[in-house]
Protein backbone atom coordinates (compact mmCIF):
# COMPACT_ATOMS: atom_id res chain seq x y z
CA UNK A 1 0.00 0.00 0.00
CA UNK A 2 3.01 2.31 -0.34
CA UNK A 3 2.30 3.49 -3.89
CA UNK A 4 -0.70 5.77 -4.51
CA UNK A 5 -3.80 4.19 -5.99
CA UNK A 6 -3.64 6.37 -9.11
CA UNK A 7 -0.63 4.42 -10.37
CA UNK A 8 -2.83 1.39 -11.09
CA UNK A 9 -4.93 1.05 -14.22
CA UNK A 10 -8.69 0.45 -13.97
CA UNK A 11 -8.52 -3.31 -14.52
CA UNK A 12 -5.67 -3.66 -12.01
CA UNK A 13 -7.67 -1.74 -9.43
CA UNK A 14 -10.67 -4.02 -9.98
CA UNK A 15 -8.50 -7.12 -9.67
CA UNK A 16 -7.00 -5.63 -6.52
CA UNK A 17 -10.49 -5.11 -5.12
CA UNK A 18 -11.77 -8.59 -5.87
CA UNK A 19 -8.85 -10.56 -4.51
CA UNK A 20 -8.71 -11.37 -0.81
CA UNK A 21 -5.38 -10.66 0.79
CA UNK A 22 -3.73 -12.65 3.53
CA UNK A 23 -3.25 -10.33 6.47
CA UNK A 24 -1.26 -12.70 8.69
CA UNK A 25 -0.68 -16.40 9.21
CA UNK A 26 -1.28 -18.40 12.35
CA UNK A 27 1.10 -21.29 12.98
CA UNK A 28 -0.84 -23.83 14.99
CA UNK A 29 -1.24 -27.60 15.18
CA UNK A 30 1.62 -28.10 12.76
CA UNK A 31 -0.06 -26.25 9.92
CA UNK A 32 -0.33 -22.69 8.69
CA UNK A 33 -3.73 -21.03 8.81
CA UNK A 34 -4.00 -18.02 6.53
CA UNK A 35 -6.13 -15.25 7.97
CA UNK A 36 -7.53 -13.23 5.07
CA UNK A 37 -8.79 -9.66 5.25
CA UNK A 38 -12.35 -10.99 4.99
CA UNK A 39 -11.92 -12.85 8.27
CA UNK A 40 -10.44 -9.80 9.98
CA UNK A 41 -13.32 -7.59 8.84
CA UNK A 42 -15.70 -10.33 9.94
CA UNK A 43 -14.16 -10.18 13.41
CA UNK A 44 -14.72 -6.42 13.41
CA UNK A 45 -18.38 -6.87 12.44
CA UNK A 46 -18.79 -9.58 15.08
CA UNK A 47 -17.22 -7.34 17.71
CA UNK A 48 -19.61 -4.52 16.80
CA UNK A 49 -22.63 -6.85 16.98
CA UNK A 50 -21.58 -8.46 20.26
CA UNK A 51 -20.82 -5.11 21.85
CA UNK A 52 -24.13 -3.67 20.62
CA UNK A 53 -26.16 -6.61 21.91
CA UNK A 54 -24.34 -6.47 25.25
CA UNK A 55 -24.83 -2.72 25.68
CA UNK A 56 -28.44 -2.73 24.48
CA UNK A 57 -29.61 -5.55 26.75
CA UNK A 58 -27.67 -4.50 29.83
CA UNK A 59 -30.27 -2.43 31.64
CA UNK A 60 -33.71 -3.50 30.46
CA UNK A 61 -36.62 -1.75 32.14
CA UNK A 62 -40.35 -2.22 32.45
CA UNK A 63 -40.89 1.21 30.96
CA UNK A 64 -38.44 1.33 28.04
CA UNK A 65 -36.28 4.24 27.08
CA UNK A 66 -35.23 5.15 23.56
CA UNK A 67 -32.55 2.50 22.77
CA UNK A 68 -34.65 -0.25 24.29
CA UNK A 69 -37.68 0.89 22.30
CA UNK A 70 -35.69 0.60 19.07
CA UNK A 71 -34.40 -2.82 20.10
CA UNK A 72 -37.89 -4.05 20.98
CA UNK A 73 -39.27 -2.76 17.69
CA UNK A 74 -36.52 -4.56 15.78
CA UNK A 75 -36.94 -7.86 17.65
CA UNK A 76 -40.72 -7.59 17.32
CA UNK A 77 -40.36 -7.00 13.58
CA UNK A 78 -38.23 -10.13 13.18
CA UNK A 79 -40.59 -12.26 15.31
CA UNK A 80 -43.64 -11.06 13.39
CA UNK A 81 -41.90 -11.57 10.06
CA UNK A 82 -40.89 -15.15 10.85
CA UNK A 83 -44.19 -16.23 12.44
CA UNK A 84 -46.12 -14.68 9.56
CA UNK A 85 -44.13 -16.58 6.94
CA UNK A 86 -43.30 -19.83 8.74
CA UNK A 87 -46.36 -20.51 10.90
CA UNK A 88 -46.46 -21.03 14.66
CA UNK A 89 -43.53 -23.49 14.67
CA UNK A 90 -41.51 -20.85 12.88
CA UNK A 91 -41.19 -18.95 16.16
CA UNK A 92 -38.41 -21.41 17.14
CA UNK A 93 -36.31 -20.20 14.22
CA UNK A 94 -36.79 -16.48 14.81
CA UNK A 95 -33.50 -16.20 16.69
CA UNK A 96 -31.51 -18.01 14.00
CA UNK A 97 -33.05 -16.10 11.09
CA UNK A 98 -32.82 -12.83 12.98
CA UNK A 99 -29.13 -13.42 13.60
CA UNK A 100 -28.49 -14.07 9.91
CA UNK A 101 -30.48 -10.97 8.98
CA UNK A 102 -28.67 -8.73 11.49
CA UNK A 103 -25.27 -10.13 10.50
CA UNK A 104 -25.94 -9.56 6.80
CA UNK A 105 -27.10 -5.99 7.40
CA UNK A 106 -24.01 -5.28 9.48
CA UNK A 107 -21.73 -7.03 6.96
CA UNK A 108 -23.15 -5.13 4.00
CA UNK A 109 -23.10 -1.76 5.76
CA UNK A 110 -19.74 -2.12 7.54
CA UNK A 111 -17.69 -0.91 4.52
CA UNK A 112 -19.28 2.51 4.99
CA UNK A 113 -17.51 2.81 8.35
CA UNK A 114 -13.96 2.76 7.02
CA UNK A 115 -12.15 5.97 6.13
CA UNK A 116 -10.99 6.55 2.56
CA UNK A 117 -7.46 7.37 1.44
CA UNK A 118 -6.82 11.07 0.89
CA UNK A 119 -3.98 12.80 -0.94
CA UNK A 120 -3.31 16.51 -0.34
CA UNK A 121 -0.48 18.13 -2.26
CA UNK A 122 1.44 14.93 -2.88
CA UNK A 123 1.01 13.70 0.70
CA UNK A 124 -0.93 10.44 0.61
CA UNK A 125 -2.70 9.12 3.70
CA UNK A 126 -3.91 5.56 3.37
CA UNK A 127 -6.05 3.96 6.09
CA UNK A 128 -4.37 1.02 7.83
CA UNK A 129 -7.19 -1.40 7.22
CA UNK A 130 -10.09 -1.09 4.78
CA UNK A 131 -13.26 -3.10 5.36
CA UNK A 132 -14.45 -4.28 1.97
CA UNK A 133 -17.94 -5.79 1.70
CA UNK A 134 -17.63 -9.16 3.48
CA UNK A 135 -20.08 -10.94 1.22
CA UNK A 136 -17.98 -10.26 -1.90
CA UNK A 137 -15.98 -13.28 -0.69
CA UNK A 138 -17.76 -16.44 -1.81
CA UNK A 139 -16.56 -18.33 1.29
CA UNK A 140 -18.71 -16.18 3.59
CA UNK A 141 -21.89 -16.61 1.56
CA UNK A 142 -21.22 -20.33 1.07
CA UNK A 143 -20.83 -20.79 4.82
CA UNK A 144 -24.12 -18.96 5.46
CA UNK A 145 -25.94 -20.96 2.78
CA UNK A 146 -24.64 -24.27 4.17
CA UNK A 147 -25.77 -23.25 7.67
CA UNK A 148 -29.24 -22.47 6.33
CA UNK A 149 -29.60 -25.73 4.38
CA UNK A 150 -28.38 -27.79 7.35
CA UNK A 151 -30.99 -26.16 9.57
CA UNK A 152 -33.63 -26.80 6.88
CA UNK A 153 -32.64 -30.46 6.82
CA UNK A 154 -32.56 -30.84 10.61
CA UNK A 155 -35.79 -28.88 11.06
CA UNK A 156 -37.55 -31.12 8.56
CA UNK A 157 -36.43 -34.26 10.39
CA UNK A 158 -37.18 -32.75 13.81
CA UNK A 159 -40.72 -31.53 13.08
CA UNK A 160 -41.94 -34.24 10.71
CA UNK A 161 -40.10 -37.19 12.27
CA UNK A 162 -37.61 -39.27 10.26
CA UNK A 163 -40.32 -41.23 8.47
CA UNK A 164 -42.45 -38.21 7.76
CA UNK A 165 -39.39 -36.52 6.30
CA UNK A 166 -38.61 -39.52 4.09
CA UNK A 167 -42.22 -39.57 2.96
CA UNK A 168 -42.01 -35.87 2.22
CA UNK A 169 -39.08 -36.55 -0.11
CA UNK A 170 -41.30 -38.66 -2.34
CA UNK A 171 -44.22 -36.23 -2.43
CA UNK A 172 -46.42 -35.44 -4.25
CA UNK A 173 -45.57 -38.46 -6.47
CA UNK A 174 -42.61 -40.86 -6.09
CA UNK A 175 -41.14 -39.80 -9.46
CA UNK A 176 -40.32 -36.41 -7.87
CA UNK A 177 -37.77 -38.07 -5.55
CA UNK A 178 -34.60 -37.15 -7.48
CA UNK A 179 -35.77 -33.56 -7.89
CA UNK A 180 -36.58 -33.25 -4.19
CA UNK A 181 -33.11 -34.55 -3.32
CA UNK A 182 -31.53 -32.20 -5.87
CA UNK A 183 -33.23 -29.27 -4.15
CA UNK A 184 -30.91 -29.74 -1.18
CA UNK A 185 -27.98 -28.91 -3.48
CA UNK A 186 -29.66 -26.26 -5.61
CA UNK A 187 -31.12 -24.19 -2.77
CA UNK A 188 -27.82 -23.43 -1.00
CA UNK A 189 -26.07 -22.93 -4.36
CA UNK A 190 -28.54 -20.30 -5.49
CA UNK A 191 -28.65 -18.63 -2.04
CA UNK A 192 -24.86 -18.45 -2.00
CA UNK A 193 -24.40 -17.26 -5.58
CA UNK A 194 -27.20 -14.69 -5.42
CA UNK A 195 -25.74 -12.86 -2.44
CA UNK A 196 -22.15 -13.21 -3.69
CA UNK A 197 -22.94 -12.10 -7.24
CA UNK A 198 -25.05 -9.14 -6.20
CA UNK A 199 -22.57 -7.71 -3.73
CA UNK A 200 -19.53 -8.40 -5.93
CA UNK A 201 -21.30 -6.90 -8.94
CA UNK A 202 -22.24 -3.75 -7.03
CA UNK A 203 -18.69 -3.53 -5.68
CA UNK A 204 -17.14 -3.80 -9.17
CA UNK A 205 -19.53 -1.17 -10.51
CA UNK A 206 -18.60 1.17 -7.65
CA UNK A 207 -14.89 0.63 -8.39
CA UNK A 208 -15.54 1.44 -12.06
CA UNK A 209 -17.49 4.59 -11.18
CA UNK A 210 -14.76 5.72 -8.81
CA UNK A 211 -12.11 5.12 -11.47
CA UNK A 212 -13.98 6.91 -14.27
CA UNK A 213 -15.47 9.81 -12.30
CA UNK A 214 -13.90 10.26 -8.87
CA UNK A 215 -15.70 13.52 -7.99
CA UNK A 216 -19.34 14.10 -7.00
CA UNK A 217 -20.97 11.04 -8.59
CA UNK A 218 -19.72 8.12 -6.39
CA UNK A 219 -21.65 9.15 -3.23
CA UNK A 220 -24.94 9.27 -5.15
CA UNK A 221 -24.32 5.95 -6.89
CA UNK A 222 -23.10 4.52 -3.58
CA UNK A 223 -26.51 5.19 -2.04
CA UNK A 224 -27.98 2.68 -4.48
CA UNK A 225 -25.15 0.20 -4.95
CA UNK A 226 -23.78 0.07 -1.40
CA UNK A 227 -26.72 0.95 0.84
CA UNK A 228 -29.89 -0.07 -0.98
CA UNK A 229 -28.53 -3.17 -2.71
CA UNK A 230 -26.89 -4.44 0.48
CA UNK A 231 -30.09 -3.99 2.49
CA UNK A 232 -32.29 -5.59 -0.19
CA UNK A 233 -29.99 -8.58 -0.49
CA UNK A 234 -29.96 -9.05 3.30
CA UNK A 235 -33.78 -9.02 3.27
CA UNK A 236 -33.95 -11.41 0.30
CA UNK A 237 -31.50 -13.86 1.91
CA UNK A 238 -33.41 -13.87 5.21
CA UNK A 239 -36.74 -14.11 3.40
CA UNK A 240 -35.69 -17.06 1.25
CA UNK A 241 -34.23 -18.85 4.30
CA UNK A 242 -37.56 -18.33 6.10
CA UNK A 243 -39.47 -19.73 3.13
CA UNK A 244 -37.21 -22.78 2.93
CA UNK A 245 -37.56 -23.50 6.64
CA UNK A 246 -41.33 -22.97 6.43
CA UNK A 247 -41.50 -25.49 3.59
CA UNK A 248 -39.49 -27.99 5.65
CA UNK A 249 -41.57 -27.83 8.84
CA UNK A 250 -45.04 -27.59 7.35
CA UNK B 1 -7.06 -15.11 -31.89
CA UNK B 2 -5.75 -16.39 -28.57
CA UNK B 3 -7.99 -18.23 -26.08
CA UNK B 4 -7.89 -15.39 -23.56
CA UNK B 5 -9.56 -12.89 -25.89
CA UNK B 6 -12.15 -15.50 -26.85
CA UNK B 7 -12.86 -15.93 -23.13
CA UNK B 8 -13.43 -12.17 -22.84
CA UNK B 9 -15.91 -12.25 -25.73
CA UNK B 10 -17.66 -15.21 -24.08
CA UNK B 11 -17.80 -13.28 -20.81
CA UNK B 12 -19.47 -10.40 -22.59
CA UNK B 13 -21.99 -12.79 -24.11
CA UNK B 14 -22.69 -14.41 -20.72
CA UNK B 15 -23.76 -11.04 -19.34
CA UNK B 16 -26.56 -10.99 -21.96
CA UNK B 17 -28.51 -13.05 -19.39
CA UNK B 18 -29.18 -9.65 -17.85
CA UNK B 19 -31.81 -9.23 -20.58
CA UNK B 20 -34.00 -11.86 -18.92
CA UNK B 21 -33.88 -10.13 -15.54
CA UNK B 22 -34.43 -6.78 -17.27
CA UNK B 23 -37.65 -8.09 -18.82
CA UNK B 24 -38.85 -10.13 -15.86
CA UNK B 25 -38.37 -7.75 -12.93
CA UNK B 26 -40.24 -4.76 -14.47
CA UNK B 27 -43.14 -7.06 -15.37
CA UNK B 28 -43.31 -8.30 -11.77
CA UNK B 29 -42.99 -4.75 -10.42
CA UNK B 30 -45.79 -3.49 -12.65
CA UNK B 31 -48.10 -6.31 -11.62
CA UNK B 32 -47.26 -5.83 -7.94
CA UNK B 33 -48.02 -2.10 -8.18
CA UNK B 34 -51.30 -2.92 -9.95
CA UNK B 35 -52.25 -5.46 -7.29
CA UNK B 36 -51.47 -3.06 -4.43
CA UNK B 37 -53.51 -0.33 -6.15
CA UNK B 38 -56.44 -2.70 -6.45
CA UNK B 39 -56.19 -4.10 -2.91
CA UNK B 40 -54.10 -1.86 -0.66
CA UNK B 41 -54.97 -3.94 2.43
CA UNK B 42 -53.15 -6.99 0.98
CA UNK B 43 -49.93 -5.06 0.38
CA UNK B 44 -47.94 -7.07 2.95
CA UNK B 45 -48.59 -10.40 1.28
CA UNK B 46 -48.08 -8.92 -2.19
CA UNK B 47 -44.73 -7.50 -1.13
CA UNK B 48 -43.63 -10.90 0.14
CA UNK B 49 -44.54 -12.66 -3.09
CA UNK B 50 -43.00 -9.82 -5.08
CA UNK B 51 -39.68 -10.02 -3.23
CA UNK B 52 -39.53 -13.78 -3.74
CA UNK B 53 -40.36 -13.38 -7.41
CA UNK B 54 -37.75 -10.74 -8.16
CA UNK B 55 -35.14 -12.69 -6.20
CA UNK B 56 -35.76 -15.70 -8.42
CA UNK B 57 -35.97 -13.64 -11.63
CA UNK B 58 -32.76 -11.85 -10.76
CA UNK B 59 -30.94 -15.15 -10.30
CA UNK B 60 -30.54 -15.56 -14.08
CA UNK B 61 -28.64 -12.29 -14.33
CA UNK B 62 -26.50 -13.21 -11.34
CA UNK B 63 -25.61 -16.59 -12.85
CA UNK B 64 -24.56 -14.75 -16.00
CA UNK B 65 -22.34 -12.49 -13.93
CA UNK B 66 -20.79 -15.43 -12.09
CA UNK B 67 -20.11 -17.26 -15.37
CA UNK B 68 -18.55 -14.11 -16.81
CA UNK B 69 -16.31 -13.75 -13.75
CA UNK B 70 -15.27 -17.40 -14.01
CA UNK B 71 -14.37 -16.85 -17.67
CA UNK B 72 -12.38 -13.70 -16.94
CA UNK B 73 -10.44 -15.08 -13.99
CA UNK B 74 -9.77 -18.56 -15.36
CA UNK B 75 -6.12 -19.44 -15.44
Amino acid sequence: MSEPAQALSISERIMEGIKTKTVFTIHAFGSNIDISDTIVSMWIVMAILILASFLLTRRLREIPKKPQLLLEAFIGFINDFVTENAGHHGRDFAAFLGTIFTFLIAANLAPMLTPVGVSIGGFVAEPIFVIKPLTRDINVTAALAITVILSVLLAGIRYKGPFGWLKGLASPIPIMLPFNIMEYAIKPLSLCLRLFGNILGAYIIMLLIEAVMPIAFPPIAGLYFDLFDGLIQAVVFAYLSTIYIAEAIE
Amino acid sequence: MNPQSLAYIAAGMAVLTGLAAGIGIPLATGKAAEAIARQPEASGKIQGAFLLGIALAEATAIYGLVVALLLIFQK
